[in-house]
């Protein structure tokens, strides 16, 4: 019974954890169109920013070091996550956006990554390299003191209070007139710029507030998890959200949601179904992968707007005087 | 006609590569006037629509508007000033609505500050009631009211057109600069489009408009620049440049004049 | 010196390396306009298929080079006619052929982890005897790399100068709208397009075996944003552009090594690709027709 509960628990915690990945990559992509290829880096940022401001001082002898090594209270590391990522989202966009096409945005953002990646590889004494930070204490158990089972459930609440803060966040932004120009850049640049908007300014701020969620997500992720490598950042972990995104419905933070159930669903339970092949371990993550990728190629072929589309934005309608007194449903 | 000139162009020049597009071009505008930038393809019309946006630098020469130097400022900032371009085909957001293609167009908009957005959404709110009763007036003119929901997308060609005018009357103006407003419009269509700018003329701004409809040129315009080979060849009244040699040879003489105003 | 001398021969294997793969990457994108993602996982392909023929079949390793480079040719018209061709003819904006050709990529690596798992395999012909060329030490395989790579260059720029197949795919590059009206079979260049770029990822992707010493599922991603470094600082969609960015590259990456931790000689490429994006955003030799 306990086993269950703790694998519900996980799941679910993975898919709130998701949910605010997709609405950070909906806000730059879905809002204002910006292609980053390396959103899975700003997550890392923030599970690393969050790992190494609530891990405490280094422990000698364990070999495990990191830069800071601060031991702040909760919700303190996730934000400090979300903030470093934001001020690497700002450093990329101000050297990416606007340069030239979208393509190039593209590989700048998969550069960058695959770069950062190498960085935080090698340079053992900003995260510990390519092993990885463990141990990370779990967000507010010194004070509840559960156990594991118990405490995932707990967690569940954290995550999900953090998640529908974004949620509310994500959906204002939607709504208001900023939002409204964010898709209209998305929709075309150069006449957002004909009508005096500040096309890099409004893009720059999408990369910054969608970088902030991705750094949020990776604190989540490492407080449940516990710890965090290079492992959990590739270019294919990219690639996941990007799915979640497109298969659920860009521009339509429900259709993340539904994405996002239907991307897990299939990463933890699908493949329980597939006959074992002896012999080929690899087969069956591969396979997973494989089914994903083909998915989402699938689902942008004949349904290029994704499960759940943008809905039409509508609005209250008054008429000025002038309109009332003549005939305001003349075509 | 004495007042200080809206918009001054000055010796400007653009090249790509070897191509000079615009090569010396020099006119000025008087607040009001319903001026018409003439001259055969390639004289480089589109191109100094382009520089006098902003939308693509300058190699050489000023321009002003309302006495401001505005050469060389991003094309955002010049808008803001009430500079406002249209493009030569249509470009509206297609997958904004019709109502949402005018409610962007609005300037200083307070919902658009990210704080703003993000945590006092009233502030936008309180624009956006506003605007969109000024939205579906402006509309209600251009006889679009009944698509306010639709997807911008599924406009017809001539309801496009019509859309990128009311587009830009919603930024308020003071200067359009219309890239061919009338291109590929049916007759009917065209005299609509010319009663809508005579109409915002009388309102107090000024346009622009490179325009091959000779016949709405002489009939509407009362100002007009020919251009031909990146340079300005002639200023002045339509029915006057119909008597100057080097614009009939450069461009009105003999056929083409035939093609382009029939 | 000798150090320095040392690690020039270095950078001219993998300028080698890189040139094949640029010039292919640039091919591809110069005639159909996009970004392939999964270039990547075709240097991966090529690099097992021609190490299956080779350790399985038993052949020659000039024809398991050649076979190998064939078969990725085949994969990309494949990977064009099921999938890319079916979003290029509806029409759809440039983006979603980014993120297909990211899931392809997916799709493709996988494959390799799933038919020949994770582990590490090499090319038998990595250890040989070094040979000393004037101030150069570079074994028989890195010669043949460096000679199979002019050998190609040559051949691209003959291909594009001399045949109809190369003039029509840079008229497509320069002008898609004009090609297409002045009578240009557009899919048949693109087919060949595909097949010739898939063959130039294949060969790239068996010599950076070769060069490398082992190589794994993903090595060919990994290597992915060295070949868009090149691509971009010679040019993007321009093939002599990429030849360019190639040595350029090449020689940044490998040099550097003798001074600074070879760990971050890739990061220098980056460096490179930053300055160049500030300063020539266009590339060495632009395109024209791209913006």
């Amino acid at each position: 019974m306990a086993a269950i509960v703790f694998y519900l628990a996980t799941v679910v915690n993975y898919f709130f954890i998701y949910n605010i990945l997709a609405w950070g990559l909906n806000i730059q992509f879905g809002y204002a169109g910006i292609l980053d290829f390396t959103y899975i880096t700003f997550m890392a940022v923030g599970a690393y920013v969050a790992g190494v401001t609530s891990l405490g001082p280094q422990q000698p002898g364990t070999g495990v070091v990191y830069i800071l090594g601060w031991h702040l209270p909760f919700p303190i590391p996730i934000l400090l996550g979300g903030l470093a990522a934001a001020v690497l989202g700002l450093i990329v966009g101000l050297l990416a956006i606007n340069r030239l096409r979208s393509d190039y945005l593209a590989i700048v953002t998969l550069s960058v990554g695959i770069i950062l990646y190498s960085l935080v590889g090698n340079l053992t004494g900003l995260f510990d390299g390519f092993d990885g930070l463990v141990g990370v204490p779990e967000p507010l158990n010194g004070q509840v003191h559960l156990g594991v089972n118990t405490y995932s459930i707990f967690y569940m609440a954290v995550s999900g209070a953090v998640m529908l803060l974004l949620w509310f966040f994500a959906q204002r932004l939607r709504a208001s007139p900023l939002g409204r120009t964010m898709r209209a850049i998305r929709e075309d640049v150069d006449v957002a710029e004909a009508f005096g908007k500040n096309t890099f300014r409004i893009r720059l701020s999408a990369m910054v507030i969608g970088c902030f969620y991705a750094g949020v997500g990776g604190a989540l992720l490492i407080g449940f998890v516990g710890a965090f490598s290079p492992d959990g950042w590739s270019t294919q972990e990219t690639f996941i959200i990007w799915a979640i995104l497109l298969i659920g419905g860009r521009g339509n933070n429900w259709g993340s949601v539904v994405g996002s159930f239907l991307v897990i669903a299939l990463l933890s339970e699908a493949t329980r179904y597939l006959p074992t092949i002896p012999n080929n371990a690899f087969l069956e993550p591969a396979l997973r992968n494989i089914v994903i990728g083909a998915g989402l190629i699938v689902v942008l072929r004949f349904r290029p707007q994704g499960i759940l589309p943008e809905r039409k934005a509508h609005f209250p309608e008054i008429r000025t005087a002038a309109a009332q007194a003549g005939d305001p449903g003349r075509d | 006609m004495t007042d200080a000139p809206i918009l001054e162009v000055e010796n400007v020049a653009r090249h790509f590569g070897g191509l000079k597009a615009v090569d010396g071009c020099s006119f000025s505008l008087q607040p009001g006037m319903l001026a018409a930038l003439i001259g055969p393809n390639g004289a480089g019309k589109t191109t100094l629509v382009n520089l006098v946006a902003g939308a693509l630098p300058l190699h050489a020469g000023r321009i002003r508007f309302q006495g401001t130097d505005i050469s060389g400022w991003s094309p955002h900032r010049i808008a803001a000033q009430g500079l406002v371009r249209t493009f030569q085909i249509s470009r509206e957001w297609p997958r904004l609505t019709v109502l949402e293609n005018l409610l962007v167009a609005a300037p200083g908009q307070q919902g658009e500050r990210i704080w703003n957005a993000l945590l006092r959404p009233g502030l936008g709110r309180a624009d956006d009631r506003r605007l969109v009763a000024e939205a579906l007036d402006t509309l209600d003119t251009f006889g679009l009211y009944a698509m306010r929901n639709e997807y911008a997308v599924t406009l017809s060609g001539g309801q496009k057109r019509l859309l990128e005018l009311a587009r830009a009357v919603m930024s308020h103006p003071r200067m359009l600069l219309l890239d061919e407003p009338m291109a590929g419009v049916n007759p009917a269509l065209t005299d609509q489009l010319a009663h809508h700018i005579e109409a915002l003329r009388q309102g107090g701004i000024t346009f622009l408009l490179v325009e091959h409809n000779l016949e709405f040129v002489e009939r509407s315009c009362d100002h007009v620049v020919v251009m031909a080979l990146g340079r300005t060849l002639a200023t002045g009244l339509m029915a006057d440049l119909r008597q100057n040699p080097e614009v009939v040879g450069a461009y009105l003489g003999g056929e083409s004049v035939e093609r382009v105003a029939g | 010196m000798t150090i320095f001398w040392l690690s020039v021969g270095f950078g001219l294997v993998t300028a080698s390396v890189l040139a094949l793969a640029s010039v292919g990457l640039s091919l591809q994108f110069g005639v159909t306009n996009y970004v392939n993602f999964a270039y990547g996982a075709f240097l991966t392909l090529g690099a097992y298929f021609a190490w299956t023929v080779l350790t399985g079949g038993h052949l020659p390793l000039g024809l398991a080079i050649v076979i190998g480079a064939l078969g990725v040719g085949v994969v990309g018209v494949l990977c064009d006619r099921i999938v890319f061709r079916s979003f290029t003819r509806s029409g759809f904006p440039l983006f979603y052929l980014l993120i297909v050709s990211f899931g392809v990529s997916l799709i493709l690596g996988n494959v390799v982890q799933g038919v020949w798992g994770p582990s590490p395999q090499f090319f038998a012909v990595v250890s040989q005897f070094p040979l000393h060329i004037g101030p150069f030490l570079l074994t028989p395989a890195q010669l043949v790399i460096i000679g199979v790579a002019i050998v190609s260059m040559v051949g691209v720029h003959l291909l594009l100068t001399r045949t109809r197949l190369g003039k029509a795919m840079r008229a497509m590059s320069d002008n898609p709208a004009l090609a297409q009206v002045s009578g240009i079979d557009i899919n048949r260049v693109t087919t060949w397009a595909w097949f010739i770029s898939g063959s130039l990822a294949g060969l790239a992707g068996i010599a950076l075996a070769i060069s490398t010493a082992s190589f794994e599922p993903g090595f060919g991603e990994n290597f992915l944003f060295t070949i868009f470094a090149a691509v971009i600082v010679g040019g993007i969609g321009q093939p002599y552009g990429a030849m360019l960015g190639a040595f350029l590259i090449g020689m940044v990456t490998e040099v550097s090594a003798a001074f600074i931790d070879p760990s971050y000689s890739t990061d220098l490429a980056f460096v490179v690709l930053i300055v160049m994006l500030l300063l020539r955003p266009q590339g060495l030799i632009p395109a024209r027709g791209k913006a």
